[in-house]
């Protein structure tokens, strides 16, 4: 650790200013790389996490016929676009096996693997690809970026409950089996990503000349030769380091193909599946300050501007992960995880209750601004499916029976939003299986531990 | 190639053959050290094949087996099933470990358990188990390639470039733990190609050549704007900067790679500078920069070899300073000497009195004392309003000279429990009370008259990072002793534990909480530790969550800090706890040692280590555990001047 890396996130944010101009987008159609056919717009799929479970009786609807006239008090923020939602209770998650004493552990990391961590390996990190990057792995090519991740806070937590790698506390998003995605936590470092803005010195970021490409080709080739000279295991490491250069070759070539798709379309010979009524792009404002709520919600605006611009399709937030947050902002100060083993005293429910509430107000701003916006025939929310959840049922007993899941966006007509299915007799690995082959994820291999998929939430099966 | 210098350190004699030809004769003399360690490890190793047969293997059939056994789920997820036929097999050195401290604490077999053995099996199963490390074959282990951490690739970039190493800030911080190091985004890719063009742009300022200075260093001469280049000179070019960047000669086809990337850039119509600028670009998104590679060692005939010049080199300067080799340690390793131990010797003082050497606190000190988590960790504002980054960075720097202090005047490793002095700004000194003794703004070495303080266990960073946003932690300060000072095994607490929070709060409404906790321990699932751990944590109770010096409580209550250590003796306040961890400076050093090594070699100890350490901790102790001969004893030591060479390579 080095004098300028001990910062605070309020530190960091200073002096950029309270808005951040974004460069002249041209917002274009959703180019299908492959045919460049244009169709209706694509379906994008977000997932955003809280750790530690929820109060349940202030959850769950109490009833189907409820839902949507007296929601339960978690969801009261959701209540404009409920009839967008959907929820389901009776979705079990991954049984604990030999690692019962790691509940934190395995909360974060199960939540879209569906799959626990290989008992034998368990200081490595060696568990499964997660829904969200099977899904970025075949929708990716078709945007600039496959996927985006990103985190509240940093993801480095030195605990390794039952001896399982302390990555696990703090990711959800595996590119492979033996591979942690690690998330983007500073906001400035996503729009700069998303949209290749001038870094702070004014110069343009160093993406996207044709020229790196063929550099980044030969430095491929080059690495050849070091990995013939390397035991497997190390061939391996490398292979992944070689992956991540060849998808920023990729991504090089996909932002290329937008531009000349710009010029094309500043000439006359655009698509036509822009339409004059879409919103223009949204504004993105950097707090000055450090409070929660404002700094989820840049992160949640980022979310939105990546899929209106369709720069990627596939995103994914860590709102907390399941260790030592606390709530401020809620008026106290204790830590999130502290609260949780409540043991029913009601002042400790309450406040599990609210740090919820404030979690799932977080989503909601997201989902509603999405509303907002007009997109081709109805809105951005329309065309996308965003999950929020938790890995935990019940934080104060680690149980995963019920998790809880809100699911809103139509998925293009995809989901049977506006209700509650109070019994639905699952596991995640089907909820996640099902939300694949609603965004057209063919599935050769369900995820996780799926038997089947949900017919009951969508309509294309 | 320690093993020589080092006298009775590893019994290596039958690779000894190999290194002959590059060591002077100085070391002669070592190797009839070497045949008497032979025939004692010979001696070691019956005698703990026998126990392990009569003491350890019985044992787990007796207690341990009707739970932990091949069968699906086992039980906490430990099977001794396959460890009986191999127990030395590296795999499950952390199982006996734990099997060790579980079953020292009483903790296993559990209290319901049918059988429950009697002391003396007890002692004579932990006996037998510590010599397991005797069964395992001579092994340096194999050198793992591995990507430049975060502060690594910072400094990196500095000593290569001359740029300030918050170059790479923008990186996100890593976890570690095996696997993890090695995953990267292409969201850090990206970071990688943005931070390699800030760094362009300041060696190539407005697209022109860098000072001659700069040019000399990477590119091993002087250019002119207008000279072309030929082709020679261009793969000259490419050698020098690739022999700096990648830390060891480049291949044939390496050079030819970069040449490649400047007549690319010529194609397309760059001038010579930015040809060379685009090259320069290429170097560092090469794995052979990200990575510490071995280079290409051909066909090696034997199954362990020492370490080439240049892999030593990076090991050292990676420990030491968490960068790249400086000019004198390559001119080294292309002259073959490093390899030397006495050159070695010489060039661990060298590096350690460079300013570099920093980074082996920010590395290193800091993860062991746990202060690198003071930046974030929270505290609570209305109980702690001074705990501000201001003071955080006053503890974290005050930790980090002590260290320093200790390392650089080459004092003995029990000056870190039990010294005079400190160093404090105003900021500081005021959690000390000791606002008078210091003039100006800047930290400050101060002599310390009150033995309350002075060493790590009074230390207010320390104290801070063992302790809850608003309250003291005696049971985390207790693990923290143990483990962190004492290098002991602490099992983890079984799941589902109540946090003290979560005791009845009526019933436990007129206790302090020392008296809360110890009622926690009369729990027996609790007890077997907490015995072990609270007596510590309890002693240093007149300490707050912050680290400044009270007789009572927040609840006005006295503070009641006696207590006795796992082994008996007893102590009434702080200072005699101190006093008493001070006086175990074997472990104490023993546990440097292997933390040392372990963050040296980047992997966990396994069990012929384990005899390594035996031996260096005997040089240690004859040179009353300075500081300086710790280090000097780990980078000279068998296992990090030797690899294994991973048979399993592929000739694809």
């Amino acid at each position: 650790m080095s004098h300028h890396t001990l910062i605070n996130r309020r530190t960091c944010l200073k002096g950029l200013g309270a808005s951040l101009s974004l460069p002249l987008l041209d917002v274009m159609g959703w180019a299908d790389t492959v045919s460049g056919e244009v169709k209706q717009p694509p379906t994008r799929l977000a997932f955003m996490y809280m750790p530690h479970g929820v109060i349940m009786d202030q959850f769950w609807p109490a009833n189907p016929e409820s839902f949507l006239t007296s929601p339960p008090p978690a969801l009261k923020s959701l209540e404009p676009v409920l009839n967008k939602c959907l929820m389901m209770k009776g979705i079990s998650g991954v049984g604990t096996g030999p690692f019962s004493g790691a509940p934190h552990a395995l909360e974060l990391s199960t939540w879209l693997t569906a799959t626990l961590p290989n008992s034998d390996k368990r200081n490595e990190i060696n568990i499964a690809i997660s829904a969200d990057q099977i899904a970025a792995n075949y929708v990716g090519a078709f945007t600039p970026l496959p996927s985006l991740e990103l985190a509240t806070m940093p993801q480095t937590w030195k605990e390794n409950q039952a001896g399982l790698n302390e990555a696990y506390y703090s990711h959800c998003s595996y590119r492979s089996p033996t591979q942690a995605v690690p998330a983007e936590i500073n906001p400035r470092n996503v729009l700069n990503r998303l949209f290749n803005t001038k870094d702070s010195s004014g110069k343009n970021s160093p993406l996207g000349t044709p020229l790196d490409r063929s550099m980044l080709d030969l430095v491929l080739g080059g690495a050849r030769e070091l990995r013939r000279t390397l035991p497997t295991p190390d061939q391996q490491k490398l292979d992944e380091y070689l992956d991540s250069v060849r998808s920023v070759e990729r991504r090089i070539a996909a932002i290329e193909l937008r531009q000349k798709e710009a010029a094309l379309e500043k000439a006359g010979h655009g698509s036509k599946n822009k339409k004059s009524t879409d919103s223009p792009p949204i504004e993105i404002k950097i707090p000055e300050g450090d409070k929660r709520s404002e700094y989820m919600q840049v992160m949640c605006d980022l979310t939105v501007l990546a899929f209106q611009t369709d720069t990627t399709r596939i995103s994914t937030y860590i709102g907390s992960t399941p260790n030592g947050v606390s709530y401020p902002e809620l008026g106290f100060n204790d830590q999130h995880h502290s609260q949780t083993h409540h043991r029913n005293q009601p002042e400790k429910v309450e406040k599990v209750a609210k740090i919820t509430e404030f979690n799932i107000e977080q989503f909601a701003y997201m989902v509603k601004k999405m509303d907002s916006l007009q997109e081709g025939d109805g809105t951005l929310l329309d065309h996308s499916i965003m999950m929020w959840g938790s890995g935990l049922e019940d934080g104060d007993t680690h149980t995963r029976a019920n998790l809880p899941f809100i699911l809103a966006g139509g998925g293009n007509g995809s989901l049977k939003t506006g209700q509650f299915l109070p019994d639905i007799k699952a596991n995640q690995g089907d909820l996640l299986t099902t939300l694949l082959t609603c965004i057209g994820v063919p599935i050769d291999r369900p995820v996780g531990i799926a038997t089947k998929q949900l017919k009951e939430i969508t309509t294309v099966l | 190639m320690s093993c020589h210098a080092k006298n009775t350190q590893v019994p290596l004699f039958k690779y000894l053959g190999m290194c002959v030809a590059v060591l002077s004769c100085s070391m002669c003399l070592t190797l009839t050290r070497h045949a008497k360690a032979d025939t004692d490890y010979a001696e070691q190793k019956a005698a703990a094949e026998k126990s392990f047969k009569e003491d350890v293997a019985p044992f787990i059939k007796r207690y341990c087996l009707d739970c932990h056994q091949n069968r699906r789920p086992t039980e906490a997820g430990v099977n001794f099933s396959p460890a009986l036929p191999k127990p030395q097999d590296a795999a499950f050195h952390e199982q006996w470990k734990k099997a060790i401290a579980r079953v020292r604490a009483h903790d296993m077999p559990p209290d319901y358990a049918d059988r429950l053995p009697k002391d003396e099996d007890r002692e004579a199963f932990l006996k037998g188990v510590a010599q397991i490390k005797y069964l395992s074959p001579q092994d340096p282990g194999i050198f793992i390639i591995r990507r430049l951490t975060k502060v690594e690739y910072g400094n990196t970039l500095r000593d290569l470039f001359g740029v300030t190493s918050d170059v790479a800030a923008d990186l996100p911080d890593e976890v570690s733990g095996a696997g993890y190091l090695n995953s990267l985004s292409p969201l850090q890719i990206e970071q990688y190609l943005a931070i390699s063009e800030k760094v362009l742009d300041e060696v190539f300022p407005n697209g022109s050549l860098p000072p001659t200075e700069r040019q000399l260093a990477l590119f091993g001469r002087k250019l002119s704007k207008s000279s072309e280049l030929s082709k020679t000179d261009v793969q000259q070019i490419a050698h020098s900067l690739a022999k700096k960047a990648f830390r060891r000669p480049p291949t044939s086809e390496e050079v030819e790679t970069l040449t490649q990337v400047f007549e690319l850039g010529r194609e397309n119509n760059l001038s010579h500078p930015e040809a060379l600028r685009l090259m320069v670009k290429a170097v560092l998104v090469s794995p052979q920069f990200l990575f510490i590679t071995p280079a290409s060692d051909g066909e090696p005939r034997e199954k362990i070899v020492p370490l080439d010049d240049y892999q030593l080199a990076s090991r050292l300067s990676y420990l030491l300073w968490a960068s790249m080799p400086d000019d004198k340690l390559m001119k080294l390793a292309d002259q073959v000497k490093l390899r030397d131990p006495e050159v070695l010797k010489s060039q661990v003082k060298r590096l350690l009195n460079d300013p570099r050497s920093r980074a082996l606190f920010d590395g290193f000190g800091a993860q062991w004392l746990g202060i690198d988590r003071l930046k974030n960790q929270v505290f609570d504002p209305e109980v702690f309003p001074e705990m501000t980054s201001e003071m955080k960075w006053a503890m974290y720097d005050e930790a980090r000279l002590f260290f320093e202090s200790i390392v650089h005047e080459n004092q003995s490793v029990i000056r870190f429990i039990d010294a005079d002095y400190t160093y404090l700004n105003p900021t500081l000194a005021s959690v000390y009370g000791l606002n008078d003794q210091v003039s100006g703004p800047e930290m400050q070495r101060v002599q310390l008259e009150n033995p309350r303080r002075g060493g790590i266990l009074g230390m207010p960073g320390v104290l801070a990072v063992t302790s809850f946003p608003n309250r003291t932690s005696p049971v985390k300060r207790g693990v923290w002793v143990l483990e962190q000072v004492l290098g002991d095994h602490v099992p983890a607490a079984p799941p589902d534990v109540p946090a003290l929070e979560s005791q009845d709060q009526k019933s436990v409404a007129n206790l302090n909480l020392r008296e809360r906790t110890e009622l926690h321990r009369a729990d027996p699932v609790c007890a077997n530790c907490h015995r072990l751990l609270d007596p510590i944590g309890f002693g240093l109770e007149n300490y707050d969550a912050i680290g400044r010096w009270r007789d009572q409580d927040e609840h006005g209550e006295a503070i009641d800090a006696a207590g006795e250590l796992p082994d008996g003796r007893k102590f009434s306040n702080p200072t005699e706890l101190k006093a008493m961890i001070a006086s175990r400076v074997d472990e104490l050093s023993r546990n440097l040692v292997e933390k040392l090594l372990a963050y040296g070699l980047c992997r966990s100890l396994e069990g012929y280590d384990e005899i390594v350490v035996d031996e260096l901790m005997q040089e240690i102790a004859d040179d009353e555990y300075r500081t300086q001969t710790l280090i000097t004893a780990v980078v000279t030591s068998y296992p990090f001047t030797h690899r294994r060479v991973e048979e399993d390579r592929s000739k694809k």
